[in-house]
């Protein structure tokens, strides 16, 4: 393959065991068993996180922005995603956790939920402009984009153009940061508190932009220690600030952590919401089909349940999901954006894509179509021969992927324990 | 071009059978992907050969679905035992369905089925009789640039 890509998710050779777990469900089969060790194999890996979330012996980690990395930055900013409002339980609220993260060394700190509103409108707009193509595909989730663009290129230009709120709001920030405090832009550390590392991947290389907003992406369980003891810290606070009510959160963008959050706001728009990989995938297939071509938009995210059910999050995804819906309760309909403010962004062009999110070359048989129908054919015999028991020996997740394998010069027949036992 | 550059393969449906449904059509798409084919070529395929399933399994017993690929086109038969269509004219007709109440339930029946199979194919052949079943023949031709 050509350039090299950045990939979040790496796996620790000193803790690989070789099991078959990771393997299993990797849901894009970039995994394979080599030597009693897991590889991924970057061309096919989309940074979901499954292996992550299946590793009984910690052997996966991700590769997440360091506390100590944001020293290089003289102003400090935090952008969290609305996922940490979950991760305290239900007697701590949102503004308590923002304050505790400048407590913890942020010179700033920006709540989401306003963005995320404004995104809402914009994607109305969008969407009113735009009759065809149906449904389009909500590129929020990076995973999800880079899923598009390795297994459903057919879908690129089906992917809503419009910037997810993290990157808006970076820009917004960068664009006006640097005057009101007289410091440089690249003194300015815009930092994104995350559930998942994909985001990480956005940053280093963004799809659909030249160059992303955000400086880099800390992971919530990384930074949830420190948090917790300034949140305990302040407990004399914190029962003052419980006396005045918080006004800054909209309660149109405060759910945008949960599936179906993203769309609830819609007004004029059917939208459908998938969550999960698997499903993900099963209903991109639909869509390549032709199918859901009455749906406006569809809004996708590969973490089970949305982002709050992202694989670096602390609290599990119930609690968190349950909390996040009783904040999301709280703000009822309260909305802080004015549409006027969000069309004239959205008509400068603001809060669109650098460019359109294209195809990654995909990985024929062959690169010659005659030749890659031949190994078709053989790919068939071979699996025809295979036991079927999928059973991860051979170092490739099932049977057909082996067959897949060895007709692409990457495994040999022998490799599976049943065919040897067959012919001794 | 050499004669063992075609790639057969066989798919049985069976009618009524909706926990399948879009099956073959998606195994289809993704040999065709495996087999380097542009990707337009083989999104009107995944579309066509979709619609052609869903009208096995809604409307017919049992078929089957016949798939050669060659480097410069891709030909899916479907043949089917089931009622067949009286009146193909009728059928090809936008918004013209004979869906059962609950098919349009499910999404399906909206009329456009054959048609859409029409559009994303570069031939079309259909045969039916009204009783025994249908076969129905697409040939959808690559782009030819890959070759």
């Amino acid at each position: 393959m050509s350039e090299k890509q950045f990939h979040s998710i790496h796996i620790t050779r000193d803790k690989c065991v070789g099991c078959v777990h990771c393997m299993a469900a990797c849901p894009t089969k970039a995994i394979r068993v080599k030597d009693g060790k897991a590889r991924i194999t970057d061309d096919l890996c989309i940074d979901c996180g499954e292996c992550l979330r299946y590793c009984p012996y910690d052997a996966v980690h991700s590769h997440t922005t360091s506390f100590a990395a944001l020293d290089a930055f003289a102003y400090k900013v935090a952008m969290p995603s609305n996922v940490i409002y979950g991760q305290f339980g239900s007697a701590t609220l949102p503004s308590e956790i923002l304050s505790a993260l400048r407590r913890i060394g942020f010179d700033e700190v920006y709540d989401l939920s306003s963005i995320c509103e404004l995104n809402n409108a914009a994607t109305e707009e969008y969407l009113n402009e735009n009759p065809r193509p149906r449904p389009f595909i909500t590129p929020t989730c990076p995973v999800v984009v880079r899923l598009i663009q390795r297994c459903y290129p057919a879908l690129c230009g089906q992917i809503l153009p419009i910037e997810p709120p993290r990157e808006i709001a970076a820009k917004i920030l960068r664009t006006i940061l640097p005057k009101a405090l007289n410091i440089a832009s690249e003194k300015i550390g815009i930092i994104h508190i995350t559930p998942c590392s994909a985001k990480m991947v956005s940053i280093n290389s963004p799809a659909t932009l030249n160059k992303s907003y955000l400086d880099g992406a800390i992971s919530i369980r990384d930074i949830y220690p420190q948090v917790l003891k300034a949140l305990r810290k302040s407990h004399e606070d914190e029962l003052m600030r419980h006396l005045f009510p918080e006004t800054q959160f909209s309660g149109i963008g405060m759910g945008w952590s949960l599936s179906g959050g993203e769309t609830r706001g819609l007004k004029k728009h059917r939208a459908v919401a998938v969550s999960g990989v698997r499903d993900t995938m099963r209903v991109l297939d639909q869509v390549e089909a032709g199918l859901l071509q009455d749906v406006d938009l569809l809004e996708c995210t590969v973490c089970p349940d949305g982002c709050v059910g992202g694989p670096l999050e602390v609290e599990n995804r119930f609690l968190a999901k349950s909390r996040i819906l009783q904040l999301v309760d709280a703000a009822g309909e309260r909305s802080v954006v004015d549409p006027k403010d969000v069309s004239r962004l959205y008509h400068k062009n603001f809060l669109s894509f650098d460019h359109p999110a294209t195809p990654v070359d995909s990985h024929p048989l062959d690169a010659d179509p005659a030749r890659a129908i031949r190994k078709a054919k053989r790919r068939e015999k071979i699996f025809g021969d295979l036991p079927r028991k999928d059973c991860g020996v051979c170092g490739a997740p099932d049977c057909r992927t082996l067959a897949d394998d060895i007709v692409r010069g990457l495994a040999r027949l022998e490799d599976c324990p049943f065919v040897k036992k067959e012919k001794r | 071009m050499a004669a063992d550059a075609v790639f057969r393969q066989e798919f049985p449906l069976k009618g009524g059978n909706f926990a399948k449904a879009g099956a073959v059509a998606l195994l289809i798409k993704d040999l065709l992907k495996d087999m380097g084919l542009d990707t337009k070529t083989i999104r009107r395929a995944a579309i066509a050969s979709y619609e052609a399933e869903m009208n096995v399994i809604m409307y017919a017993w049992e078929g089957r679905v016949n798939l050669a690929v060659t480097p410069r086109e891709v030909q899916i038969t479907f043949d089917d035992k089931g009622p067949g269509i009286a009146d193909i004219e009728l059928a090809m007709t936008e918004g013209y369905s004979t869906a059962t109440r609950e098919m349009r339930e499910l999404g399906f029946g909206a009329g456009m089925g054959l048609p859409n199979i029409k559009r994303n194919a570069d031939v079309f052949h259909i045969d039916s009789q009204s009783g025994r079943g249908t076969r129905l023949e697409i040939i959808i031709r690559t782009n030819g640039h890959r070759a």
